[in-house]
């Protein structure tokens, strides 16, 4: 016999506002197989909870439902009190009566009706509701950190330091990632290749992190603490054991014509190369499409030059399959390609470039070795114009959101490019100053005051060539009059947007995304490290537009909750879990094809004397997350998920 | 030699030479232009099986009779092109192993009867790829755009009086080859999501449930559609179904005995129109 206690929350006006209360306590006493039904202001607070426990001893419950909020809030709290009263957990059960019906409703008879609904159907649930008890797995103790930029290399030595294993995967030859194309940081101008090699070497060296540059993350399946993860080590044609790191294949390479990226177009590189000089691992790779034996079947002057034989132009692909308890990821960024902005003149004229081009121009391992000389004709500009939100905030044709850290790096330009070139002039357009940040607003203070940065507050509506001159119009509306400035180079404060396949990639990992394609964290304001899905963790600039504090604090942020996570041996999960039923399934394992945790394996029906009569799908509880996907699959109704039994759903559905 | 005589013919080769333990073919039926299922297992019957325009029923349900192919021995089992990829259907749910059946092969164009050459399922993927390119137009396409051409609300009044014939006597799904479950989900009753009165409920909750559970795997051979005593159009449902599948993922069920289930897998360029 049922003894059903129902407790009903006013969630202090929240509820008790809109829904009679009252009205709702008397239904319930009325329900049969409710014992007891109580209402108070806050179930959620400890005398509420005590009121739980206390109702649960005195009238010897086999059920709970607490009429409340959403059970995403406080489920957890009130499983607990029950527990704590001697009551199995899953025997509770919590109504939503707030979110789903007090928030949305302005009628009070009405919204009382459906809450009395809502309670009642809980209540039948309740009663077919069995004891279960928690799921225990182990945990494999090794966090994958995906991308080797400052995020990755930070979250992967934090993680390192606490004595877990990492494997680091970068999917470029190198580590380093925007950060090591940076020339001097905000807001206080330290090199960005010196404070970043350092970090780059301390990961390449850790004897608990596993470094895989030129890798990439092809599949990820399994769960928290389960991963399995497969790994592509793309070939490098180049020896990773036998390479001294010389560099004389790389002198020697008769192809020195090749755009280079790390440069952003702007210098060029061999075929086979390193993609900057402080690069970790200092091992070159072949750029097997610009190769010339690659392409004519001729040429091995690296391999001939190679005094260690590291050359190796049979080398294929590897893979390696890898099981991961956590993983974080931290793949960065992209600039937007500026181009759709016509009227600026990106890609049509060679003094036009982007912020990202200016730091290769302004680092002292760019290619004009940190001289400021303008793309076309090398000369140094006299006068130089910055455009910012180039593509940011710009719903139109660009991106509705601030890319965060362009009013920044603009005022950094304009000040390096102050000190670098003196007598040089710098015009900088702008919507707002966006300087939110420990010593940033002072920053930009000193590239207007110190420096002598014109700020112009407005947009450009042109720009063109005249007398070998970019001129530039715009408008300056502090002062309400058009602007044109002849200047010999500009630089556009492009907009950060992810990287091109970072919606597919999120596809692989199992996470979600925006329309954008920044991957979405679990909750924007309290778990904002977490995504979706348990054990997957984001750090930098890949969840939204971040500067280099930022990510690293966010770095840290995934590595402390690995570290966490990596505290216990066993990790404790719900209970809710799928059940096959052996005599009915007819074993089509389209369940198998669709479980998203490859949870489902084929079982043997064997007769007495061992003969195979069918063969089943069983489903391994230490795999299986309880998503239920394979019970809707299933055609002939085999499958069952405790605690949302088809009878239990049934009950709920009728008691509506 | 006829057609028919060629068959029987090759039947008896078949069962003579012990490649095949039974051969699952067609028989005189009730009457004369009626054909029935016919089980032989001896060469001598092959003289009683009829391959002719009348054979008109799916046999490849038998297949996944309880016991039939647990020998590993094989069958054979005369098939048109919609048996053919049920075969592959069965095989890719693995009810059966494909190794194991003997296709004997016919098909009947504009009302006779025409040979198909092969005997294992891979045999005739460019003939199945040839029906999913040009599939055919059916004889009641007016019917389907009047339905098509309706307003929700007449749609479902339509199907609502359909339906209202119903008997639930469950014939459509005693003939479907599809319909293999060792318990249908309408005689679960424990508990029972769908009503088994013949009322109007009960009866759209089996038909809807039919429909779901064919997509990507009916074939349209028309067996529901003839065996139901009430001549409920049930091949429009289901072609509706498959066209859908086919539009939205180019899944053409019984392609390939390899063939993954439309609704339990995924690819990641599916559409995702119904994610708002």
């Amino acid at each position: 016999m049922a003894k059903i206690g129902v407790f009903i929350c006013h969630c202090g006006e929240n509820i008790g506002a809109k829904i009679d209360c009252t009205k709702l306590v008397s239904a319930m006493n009325d329900h049969p197989g409710v014992s007891v039904s109580v209402e108070y202001k806050y179930f959620c607070s400890d005398p509420g909870q005590e009121n739980v426990k206390k109702a649960i001893r005195e009238h010897n419950l086999t059920g709970v439902v607490v009429a409340a909020c959403s059970p995403r809030m406080h489920e957890a709290t009130f499983r607990k009190a029950c527990a704590e009263a001697g009551l199995n957990p899953y025997l509770c059960e919590i109504a939503n009566i707030r979110e789903q019906c007090s928030w949305v409703h302005t009628d009070q008879d009405m919204a009382t009706e459906k809450a009395i609904e809502i309670t009642r159907s809980l209540i039948e649930k309740v009663k077919l509701n069995n004891e279960l008890q928690p799921i225990e797995v182990p945990v494999t103790k090794r966090a994958l950190v995906i991308g080797g930029g400052i995020a990755g290399i930070q979250a992967a030595l934090d993680i390192a330091n606490a004595g877990q294993e990492v494997v680091l995967v970068e999917r470029e030859p190198s580590l380093g990632g925007h950060m090591a194309q940076l020339s001097e940081t905000f807001p206080t101008l330290d090199c960005s290749q010196c404070i970043m090699t350092p970090r780059m070497v301390e990961a390449a060296q850790h004897p608990k992190i596993r470094l895989l540059t030129y890798s990439e993350v092809e599949q990820v399946e399994g769960f928290i603490g389960n991963f399995k993860v497969r790994i592509r080590q793309k070939s490098r044609y180049v020896d990773m054991k036998a390479c001294t790191g010389c560099g004389d294949c790389i002198q020697k390479c008769p192809q020195k014509k090749i755009s280079d990226e790390f440069d952003c177009n702007l210098g060029k590189r061999p075929a086979i190369y390193t993609p900057f000089a402080q690069a970790v691992p200092n091992i070159p790779v072949i750029d097997k499409e610009h190769c010339t034996f690659f392409k004519n079947g001729k040429c091995k002057v690296c391999q001939k030059v190679c005094e260690t034989d590291a050359i190796n132009f049979e080398m294929q692909d590897e893979f390696l399959e890898l099981e991961i308890g956590a993983i974080v990821v931290a793949t960065g960024f992209q600039i937007q390609n500026t181009a759709m902005y016509g009227e600026y003149g990106y890609g049509k004229y060679a003094d036009v470039i982007t912020g990202l081009q200016f730091e290769r121009l302004a680092s002292a391992s760019g290619p004009t070795a940190g001289k400021i000389k303008r793309p076309s004709d090398g000369v140094e500009p006299e006068t130089i114009v910055f455009i910012q939100c180039a593509g940011s905030r710009d719903p139109s044709k660009g991106v509705k959101y601030c890319s965060k850290i362009c009013c920044m790096y603009t005022a950094k330009h304009a000040m390096l490019y102050a000190h670098k070139v003196h007598g040089g002039k710098a015009h900088v357009f702008y919507m707002d100053i966006r300087a939110a940040g420990k010593g940033y607003d002072e920053f930009t203070r000193r590239a207007i005051e110190e420096d002598e940065a014109s700020y112009l507050r407005g947009r450009v509506s042109k720009v063109w060539k005249e007398n070998g001159k970019l001129m530039v119009r715009g408008v300056d509306t502090l002062l309400g009059k058009p602007v044109e400035i002849a200047a010999d180079m500009v630089v556009l404060a492009t907009a950060i947007t992810p990287q091109p396949d970072a919606k597919e990639f999120a596809k692989v990992v199992g996470i979600g995304c925006d329309e954008y394609g920044f991957y979405n964290e679990a909750h924007l304001k309290l778990r904002p490290v977490e995504t979706a899905t348990a054990g997957i963790f984001l750090a930098g600039a890949c969840q939204s537009p971040k500067d280099i504090p930022d990510s690293v604090s966010q770095a840290s942020a995934c590595a402390s909750k690995v570290i966490g996570l990596f505290s216990r041996d066993q990790l404790e999960r719900e209970p809710v879990i799928a059940v096959n039923n052996e005599s009915t399934c007819s074993g089509c394992w389209g369940c198998a094809l669709a479980c998203p945790y490859n949870a489902i394996e084929k079982k043997d029906i064997l007769s007495r004397s061992g003969e195979l009569i069918k063969r089943v799908a069983f489903i391994n509880p230490g795999l299986c997350q309880g998503c239920g996907t394979c019970v809707t699959f299933c055609r002939s109704n085999s499958i069952d998920l405790a605690g949302f039994t088809e009878k239990q759903i049934f009950a709920e559905v009728m008691g509506l | 030699m006829s057609i028919q005589e060629q068959y029987r013919k090759r039947a008896a080769e078949l069962l003579a030479s012990g490649e095949v333990k039974i051969i699952i073919g067609y028989g005189a039926g009730s009457t004369p232009d009626r054909r029935r299922a016919l089980f032989i297992r001896s060469a001598d019957d092959a003289s009683l099986l009829h391959v002719d325009a009348a054979c008109d029923a799916n046999l490849s349900g038998y297949l996944v009779s309880e016991g039939l192919l647990s020998d590993r021995k094989k069958v054979g089992i005369f098939l048109r092109p919609e048996g053919i990829r049920s075969v592959n259907i069965l095989a890719a749910e693995s009810q059966l192993d494909p190794l194991q059946i003997v296709i004997i092969g016919f098909n009947v164009e504009n009302g006779s009867l025409a040979a198909l050459q092969g005997s294992g399922v891979n045999d005739f993927s460019s003939l199945i790829s040839t029906l999913k390119e040009s599939r055919s137009t059916p004889e009641e396409q007016a019917l389907i755009e009047k339905i098509e051409g309706m307003t929700p609300e007449e749609r479902f009044a339509f199907w609502q009086a359909e339906f209202s014939k119903c008997i639930k006597c469950y014939a459509c799904r005693q003939v479907c080859p599809m319909c293999y479950c060792k318990r249908c989900i309408v005689d679960n009753n424990q508990p029972q999501w769908v009503h088994t009165s013949s009322h109007t409920l009960g009866n759209f909750e089996w038909n809807l449930v039919r429909a779901f559970h064919l997509s990507g795997r009916c074939v349209e051979c028309g067996g529901c559609d003839r065996a139901c005593p009430v001549n409920i159009p049930l091949r429009l449902i289901n072609r509706r179904m498959a066209q859908e599948v086919l539009d939205a993922f180019d899944h053409f069920s019984g392609m390939s005995h390899t063939q993954e289930p439309v609704l339990a897998s995924f690819k990641k360029d599916d559409p995702e129109t119904f994610i708002l």
